[in-house]
């Protein structure tokens, strides 16, 4: 057997072992359905938030201190404008009041009503209203102006001809710049999201070793840097599975997307096509992991305990979120300067050579991109292993090369 | 001399750990299908010697060759170790720890799992099979790591310290399973720091003491080193006898224990006779290993405190 070959069966054992411990225990589980936990939080998180914010829109309302004729106009108006705002943006419903003698008294004073919310109150004439509203309603108070504005113009217009629109939806296939930015930034965040999730589970996978006195077995039969890459092939293989399930949930559940919702998901075409996008999505959130993973798993090769491990998890967060901000803004400015660190820098270039995919049709830079990253797998894997085996095993000299040029520098005459 | 039908091969070893020598240029030649015990007290350098040899650490200078491969990693397929800290994954079972290990070691998973099956049943483990590592006592996981290394039917293995932390029932199964590998035909190196073990089951053996070898040869050639010892029981002791006897003669229970006299042990008795002492018992004694190693590390002390 070549060494090569029986390195790499070595590799795959050490793969093997650590993907079964990993997937065949119930903890798998909890991190399989994790995604369903955070969803479900946060929906009933959401859910709560929208109930307060609906309460809060019920009882609030925009005052009207107009005559007659004035608030019938308006409420015209309203009929009109309102369906250009849905959800939140919604604005309070409108509540007329007969006109005092002192209405910028009467106004100031609404605005104080305990019963209600009310955010502006307009008083008349339409055509030179006056409105007052509370700090922080100043979108209700543009909307009662701009109601008083479009009364004007229908008391003024009368009964004459008013322009009606046909609106009607059309299909279109033809991509657009916008749907290329967006598919853009979907492969970046994509990545980004994926191996937020993923690729931290290995930092503390050699610590495992250590405590159990295995790696003594492993470093006798194996070189390290065969027993990190396993690590990381076989932790690899568990996102493959993790992004498998829930890549066959997603998929299925777009079936049931409202049309608009498709429609608008066909605008967003990459500019390499959706064969070749898939691929390279799938080809870049390898070697963004095994990239982030293989420096994760070097640094944490050097924690011992468990609150070592722990305390890397925030430089590791701060690590991934700054590549994310780096590739998108690659991905938003492509052919810029930035662009072109983010897709050169080893960390950040499978992210932002994704969001390349997205902008520019050219296959042959990911070839080279692919290939870049790959060697610098192999060199943090490589870098990895030395320093575990120097800092852990004890293996490394005790009179390195570069303790030795230092001490020739002191002892030279000067 | 080294030739080609060596398993092992050692020179000038020299491993330094911060300012301290661990290992001061050990020189090892096992030969193969041997059983070759590598002796020394705590700290002696015993440890790294062994990771030395199988690669797991790179020495600061000299070379080795094992099974004839100037890299150790190049045969690390014909080689299984048990090393000192006993290292299993708790979650696994007894037959798949034992599977594993072959596995890493070139044997396809199948063969190992039957193996294993087969070896636990012949070292009365047939029970925990398929049990997880964590539920077996310190000794059972400590067998399972045993069979773990020598599944693969190395053609060399090296045992640190392997008797340590068993009962006197699994040490002498261990015996048996060293004797039985040898017979196999493969080479086993093992160190240890108990001599009884070195005495019954080594061909050769090597003591290391304060990071160097200060001997090497037989069991019968390290007795050699000391010179025989002699218990006398005088019939009727009284005055004078002690005079009569060596100058390190000390009294020992009924008797008397003393260095057997250059010239042989007739005219000493000769005369013990001859002044009214008489005999009730004589033994001439070999000493036993234990003696020597004593002497040797005693020795090496004596020659580091002096080089203080």
């Amino acid at each position: 057997m070549t060494p090569l070959r029986r390195q790499w069966r070595q590799t795959l054992t050490i793969a093997r072992r650590d993907f079964v411990a990993t997937v065949f225990t119930p903890i798998f589980l909890l991190f399989l359905f994790a995604p369903l936990i955070m969803a479900s939080f946060g929906a009933i998180g959401g859910m709560g938030a929208a109930s307060v914010s609906a309460g809060s829109t019920d009882k609030a309302r925009l005052v009207l201190l107009l005559d007659a004729e004035e608030a019938a106009a308006v409420r015209v108006a309203d009929a009109q404008l309102r369906p250009l705002f849905s959800g939140e943006a919604r604005p309070p419903e409108l509540e007329v009041r007969a006109p005092e003698t002192d209405t910028g008294r009467q106004a100031r004073t609404a605005l104080d009503d305990s019963r209600v919310d009310v955010p502006a109150v307009m008083r008349g004439p339409l055509a030179h209203p006056a409105i007052v509203y509370a700090a922080g309603s100043r979108d209700g108070a543009r909307y009662l102006a701009a109601l008083a504005d479009r009364a004007v113009l229908g008391l003024a217009a009368g009964d004459a001809v008013r322009s009606t629109a046909r609106i009607e939806r059309i299909v279109t296939t033809a991509p657009s710049q916008g749907g290329r930015k967006a598919s853009a930034f979907f492969a970046v965040f994509g990545i980004f999201f994926l191996t937020l999730f993923l690729s931290g589970q290995v930092v503390g996978t050699m610590a495992e070793e250590r405590n159990n006195k295995v790696i003594e077995v492993l470093a006798a039969a194996v070189p390290l840097e065969s027993v990190f890459l396993g690590k990381l092939l076989g932790m690899f293989g568990v996102a493959v599975l993790f992004v498998a399930f829930w890549g066959t949930i997603v998929a299925q559940g777009t079936q049931f997307l409202p049309a608009d919702v498709a429609s608008g998901l066909r605008q967003v075409v990459p500019a390499v096509g959706y064969g070749w996008f898939a691929l390279l999505f799938a080809a870049y959130f390898t070697t963004a992991y095994l990239l982030l993973g293989s420096v994760f798993l070097g640094v944490g090769a050097q924690a011992s305990t468990m609150r070592e491990i722990q305390m890397l998890s925030l430089p590791i967060t701060i690590v991934q979120v700054a590549m994310f901000a780096l590739a998108s803004a690659a991905a938003s400015k492509p052919g810029t300067w930035v662009a072109t660190l983010a897709e050169v820098f080893p960390l950040s270039s499978p992210f932002a050579m994704a969001g390349h995919a997205a902008n520019s049709p050219a296959l042959w830079p990911h070839a080279a991109a692919l290939a870049w990253q790959l060697l610098w797998v192999a060199i943090f894997i490589t870098v990895g292993a030395r320093l575990f085996r120097r800092g852990v095993l004890q293996s490394g000299s005790a009179n390195p090369l570069w303790k030795r040029l230092l001490r020739r520098t002191e002892t030279l005459p000067h | 001399m080294t030739n080609a039908a060596d398993a092992i091969t050692a020179e000038g070893l020299v491993k330094r750990f911060g300012d301290r020598r661990v290992v001061d240029g050990v020189d090892l030649i096992v030969p193969q299908g041997a059983i070759y015990g590598v002796l020394g007290p705590n700290g002696a350098g015993k440890t790294t010697t062994l990771r030395m040899l199988l690669g797991i650490i790179e020495p600061d200078a000299g070379a080795r060759t094992l099974l004839g491969r100037a890299h150790p990693r190049d045969a690390s397929d014909e080689v299984g170790y048990l090393p000192e800290e006993r290292g299993l994954y708790p979650a696994m079972k007894a037959k798949e720890a034992i599977a594993f290990m072959g596995a890493l070691r070139g044997l396809d998973w199948r063969t190992g799992r039957a193996r294993a099956v087969e070896m636990l049943e012949a070292a009365g483990l047939g029970h925990a099979v398929d049990e997880k590592i964590r539920k077996l006592s310190k000794g059972m996981a400590q067998l399972v790591q045993l069979l773990g290394s020598v599944v693969h039917q190395p053609r060399l293995i090296v045992l640190d310290e392997p008797f340590s932390g068993l009962d006197p029932v699994n040490q002498e199964r261990l015996e048996r399973l060293i004797l039985a590998e040898r017979d196999r035909g493969a080479t086993i190196l093992f160190s240890t720091h108990v001599m009884a073990h070195a005495q019954r089951l080594c061909d050769r053996l090597a003591i290391i003491a304060r990071g160097r070898r200060r001997f090497e040869g037989t069991v019968d050639e390290a007795r050699g080193l000391l010179p025989q010892q002699v218990h006398y029981v005088p019939h009727h002791g009284g005055t004078g006898l002690s005079a009569l006897l060596p100058p390190d003669a000390r009294e020992s229970g009924d008797g008397w224990r003393f260095t057997l006299p250059g010239e042989g042990i007739e005219q000493l008795l000769t005369r013990l006779i001859a002044a009214g002492h008489g005999i009730s018992g004589l033994s001439i004694e070999r000493p036993g290993l234990h003696e020597a190693f004593v002497r040797v590390v005693e020795q090496a002390d004596a020659e580091a405190g002096g080089a203080r």
